[in-house]
């Protein structure tokens, strides 16, 4: 099973994909139609980047204690989150899947992605 | 207002703090043994607004373009270090250890 | 070729940079460290800004957005801008933003 699959496969869980990091290719699974999921890997990307850009600058403030470089994040919505690591994304529905353990499962299996962004 | 005692109480806390909209750190509670300072914090706070912002953009436009709703209005948003999570709404936030990390507990105590 | 930004008011520092944010030439502030961080700086918003465009096109559904010519913070005295891959710092109280960009335009097709 691949990580897209497993997290396909769990409760709550409304669609999950993957970007390249250089913007030209994704993949999905899940319930979203092909438009809709390559909107939402375009915005997966660039909060990617820009996270990335505030945890490096964090660092270079002397303010880092274990922040650089970034591995993910989320936005929980009010009846939607989508969280995302290293350059995997997830959408879940509030009220029947549970964050901790998608987080859990991502931070287990999503390698960190520092040495890959271009 | 959120609850900083309550935060900072959370199981793995290292600190909890409220800012303003524009991100300026106003309170904080800090763990004794962690190496945040309000300095750090403040920073961290102008991180949450602005992605925050971010968010609410992308939820905006994704829910004009699609036509679906869920994600407006924003209610937080958690950057993932590499060590550390903090979790946070429009007014205060919380940040725990990667390992160590309770979505559910901080968003509710957020939320509360 | 973009040293003659330097004589422009009130620009204190200009860097050209590489798409990896690897600084290819620099002038002004503190030494090369300074332009290296500055470029490193310059080159992390740049893709920020692609990112907030790349958006905004798709939102908005009118052109015009992308690709983005550059970005410009301007602090209380201090302003950042940068056009393509130069970035400029300058004391807003001594030079003229105007001025800056149309140079930095005109250095980024260099």
């Amino acid at each position: 099973m691949s990580v897209i699959s497993d997290l396909v496969a769990t409760p709550g869980v409304i669609a999950a994909g993957e970007y390249t990091y250089r913007g030209d290719r994704f993949t999905y699974d899940g319930q979203l139609d092909y438009e809709t999921a390559r909107m939402a890997s375009i915005m997966c990307r660039a909060t990617t980047m820009a996270v990335h850009m505030e945890t490096d600058m964090l660092k270079h403030l002397k303010a880092d204690c274990g922040c650089a470089p970034a591995r993910g994040w989320v936005v929980r919505g009010d009846k939607m989150t989508v969280c995302v690591m290293a350059n995997v994304f997830c959408f879940i529905d509030n009220a029947n899947g549970s964050l901790n353990d998608i987080m859990a499962y991502l931070r287990e299996h999503v390698e960190s992605s520092e040495t890959m962004l271009v | 207002m959120a609850d900083l005692d309550k935060l900072i109480n959370l199981d793995g806390a290292v600190a909890a703090f409220n800012f303003s909209s524009k991100g300026e750190l106003q309170e904080s509670r800090i763990s004794a043994d962690s190496e945040m300072t309000d300095a750090i914090l403040d920073l961290v706070a102008h991180v949450c607004v602005a992605n925050t912002s971010i968010a609410t953009m992308q939820a905006r436009g994704w829910e004009n373009v699609t036509g679906s709703g869920g994600f407006y209005p924003v209610k937080g948003f958690s950057l993932i270090g590499f060590d550390w999570t903090v979790i946070a709404n429009e007014e205060a936030g919380v940040i725990m250890p990667n390992d160590n990390t309770d979505y559910e507990a901080a968003y509710a105590a957020l939320e509360a | 070729m973009i040293k003659q930004i330097m004589i422009l008011d009130g620009v204190m520092a200009v860097a050209h940079f590489r798409d990896d944010g690897e600084l290819v030439e620099g002038y002004g502030m503190g030494g090369q460290e300074e332009q290296a961080n500055l470029a490193h700086f310059a080159h992390n918003y740049k893709r920020l800004v692609q990112g907030n465009a790349d958006q905004l096109s798709m939102f908005t559904g009118i052109r015009g957005w992308t690709p983005p010519g550059g970005w410009v913070v301007r602090g209380a005295r201090y302003t950042v801008c940068s056009v393509g891959n130069v970035v400029c710092l300058f004391d807003g109280s001594e030079g003229h933003l105007n001025e800056v960009m149309q140079e930095l335009r005109g250095a980024s097709q260099w």
